[in-house]
């Protein structure tokens, strides 16, 4: 479905993908329950509504048919996400929530960054930053060349646009007019080891891209309303590739994440776990009180 | 032998146009160097499926991953020392770790384009791919050879490297010539040495093979086309019939045809080998030639060590 959600249409769709988008954080928190596994709680909680927005709503995919030709294709350029990737995948039943047990493990589906080869619904490998785009630029131009009815999603990280490589992408995208691609940007505002403000300072973002010959858009890359909009905005464009910049939080859902500034990647205490399970039950209770 | 001179870049242009009409999946990327590359025709025969990036080298191995994993064939081209050591990890992580049906064209490697210098000579690129699993790596040794190459990496799924030097060669081969992935090519019969040799340097090595005769010392002259996978059973084989070897290429001699031949022959035939190849250092400008003989890649310099071989054993 390729189109805008309304608060008043689409109530109970949108109660669905938030309900969905709390489910998606649980298993994120029950996942790094273990003092074993240290995981990207900031770039993965940030990244919940949009991967949630393309892949429960917005892209034409079928988990019964992962290769399937005409499918919409998305890249998780930020591949430190990948255990938010994974979810939305075995959620949609693109492989079954028990390989979650062997996560990260010798022969396992699931490795630490995404692999094409081993996770059923993984259209490219990805981890080394500031190269799932421009591999998504090349499929976007692979489908102008059949004039093929899918499109390319790819998700990157304000902390790419720290990688000389993706300015690099940018100018090509613009120059070949690759106006299937549409680009995402977790606008969380920091990277792994901190704010970027100041320190890896992008802004101004927008006038950047704006300045590099893409169409921008914005939106609030937690609001199911807002995300659909910039999507629906950026499909319409022509000879040209858009880019939504998602405002988002760092840790999203996470009390002690999205208060932490030092660090995205970190093991959970057993404190942390449990104020995060206890504010997740409080948003769940919220949204299932409203009238549907 | 049909001796006609040819320049193997044009060659590879050529039959890129060819192979580009009987593939119309075949995508070319170029990064601003088309008329060194002698892509031009394939432009102008296809330019909906031709792309010049700009000079953005790193973007090439990324953009053809992307083209490949929607049923691409991209051939992608740079001077060698851009189309492989500027995007290294654009190559190790997007196009070889996801198996990309990516086709990367080096042109000018060794130190083919010579007055350029150092920063323009590719001497490390077989060394720095050969360690990347399931790359294929290919080094033609004349047009011929070269024109093959191009079909068959057409025809083979999965990423590739073509190695080109640049330089008008005499052709080894005869046009009806078969060129197969993997295998090595006996071009001449010897009892006492062989000369494992890649890319145009063969003529070097038919040269050696000559004054060795001369000398009474008889060499086998084996042309190895594909470095990766490399022929072991064959190169073995071949081992068994003389009692050592040397190798010849233009490449620094850590990492490439001789450091791969030197595994089969510690490992398997504990036979002496020696390598030629160049030194571990930066080169210099000069003419392509002028540069091979300074460097010790060189007809005085191979029988030295051809003799250094036989009294060894």
């Amino acid at each position: 479905m390729k189109r805008a959600l309304s608060l008043t249409k689409d109530r109970k769709k949108i109660q669905e993908l938030m309900l969905n988008s709390l489910a998606h954080r649980r298993k994120l928190l029950n996942l790094g329950h273990d003092p074993t596994i240290r995981l990207h709680y900031g770039a993965t909680l940030s990244a919940v509504e949009i991967l949630t927005a393309l892949y429960m709503l917005w892209m034409n995919i079928n988990p019964k048919d992962p290769s399937w030709n005409d499918r919409d294709r998305f890249i998780l350029s930020k591949g430190h996400a990948a255990p938010s990737l994974y979810i939305t995948l075995s959620m949609l039943g693109f492989f079954p929530e028990d390989e979650f047990q062997n996560f990260r493990r010798l022969n396992s589906k699931l490795q630490g960054h995404p692999d094409r080869h081993k996770t059923p619904g993984v259209d490219c490998s990805s981890g080394s930053l500031g190269q799932g785009f421009p591999v998504a630029c090349g499929m976007a131009l692979g489908a102008i060349i059949d004039d093929a009815s899918y499109k390319v999603y790819t998700l990157i990280s304000d902390g790419e646009c720290n990688e000389g490589s993706t300015w690099e992408a940018a100018l090509i995208a613009s120059n070949l007019k690759i106006d299937k691609l549409i680009l995402l940007l977790d606008w969380n505002k920091k990277s792994s080891y901190g704010t970027m403000k100041g320190r890896n300072d992008i802004e101004p973002l927008a006038e950047k891209w704006q300045a590099f010959g893409w169409r921008v858009f914005k939106c609030d890359g937690h609001d199911f309303i807002s995300l659909t909009q910039a999507l629906a905005q950026a499909e319409s464009v022509r000879d040209q590739p858009s880019i939504i910049l998602c405002n988002t939080i760092k840790g999203k859902g996470l009390p002690y994440a999205e208060k932490h500034h030092t660090s995205s990647n970190f093991a959970l205490t057993e404190e942390q776990y449990q104020e995060a399970i206890t504010h997740l039950d409080a948003l769940e209770k919220q949204i299932e009180d409203e009238p549907s | 032998m049909n001796l006609a001179n040819k320049d193997i870049t044009t060659a590879y242009g050529e039959a890129l146009v060819e192979v580009g009409e009987a593939y119309p999946n075949v995508v070319v990327l170029d990064a601003d160097l088309a008329d060194s590359c002698k892509t031009e025709s394939f432009h102008k025969t296809f330019p909906e499926r031709a792309f010049d990036l700009g000079v953005a080298e790193q973007s090439l191995p990324t953009i053809a991953a992307g083209l490949a994993l929607v049923g691409k064939i991209p051939f992608y081209n740079s001077f060698a020392v851009f189309s492989v050591s500027r995007g290294v990890d654009m190559i190790r992580q997007s196009v070889v770790y996801n198996q990309a049906n990516v086709k990367i064209v080096g042109h000018g490697a060794g130190q083919s384009i010579g007055y350029t210098g150092p920063s323009h000579h590719t001497v490390e690129d077989i060394s720095i791919l050969r360690a990347l699993p399931g790359l294929v790596i290919l080094s033609p040794c004349d047009a011929v050879e070269t024109q093959q190459m191009v079909w068959e990496m057409a025809a083979y799924d999965g990423p590739m490297y073509l190695r080109l030097v640049r330089a008008t060669v005499p052709n080894v081969h005869k046009p009806d010539y078969q060129f197969e992935i993997g295998k090595t090519e006996r071009l001449l019969e010897g009892s006492d040495i062989s000369i494992y040799v890649t890319g145009d340097l063969v003529t070097l090595a038919l040269e050696l093979h000559a004054v060795l005769r001369e000398e009474g010392i008889s060499a086998q002259v084996v042309n190895v086309p594909t470095i990766k996978p490399l022929a072991k059973e064959q190169i073995t084989r071949h081992g068994e019939l003389t009692s050592g070897a040397i190798t010849i290429e233009d490449h620094n001699i850590y990492g490439g045809l001789g450091s791969a031949v030197a595994e089969i022959y510690a490992e398997s035939l504990l036979k002496p080998l020696a390598r030629l190849g160049i030194p571990d250092t930066f080169t210099e400008s000069d003419d392509a030639m002028i540069l091979r003989i300074a460097y010790g890649i060189n007809i005085d310099n191979a029988i030295s060590k051809a003799r250094s071989i036989i009294s060894s054993v």
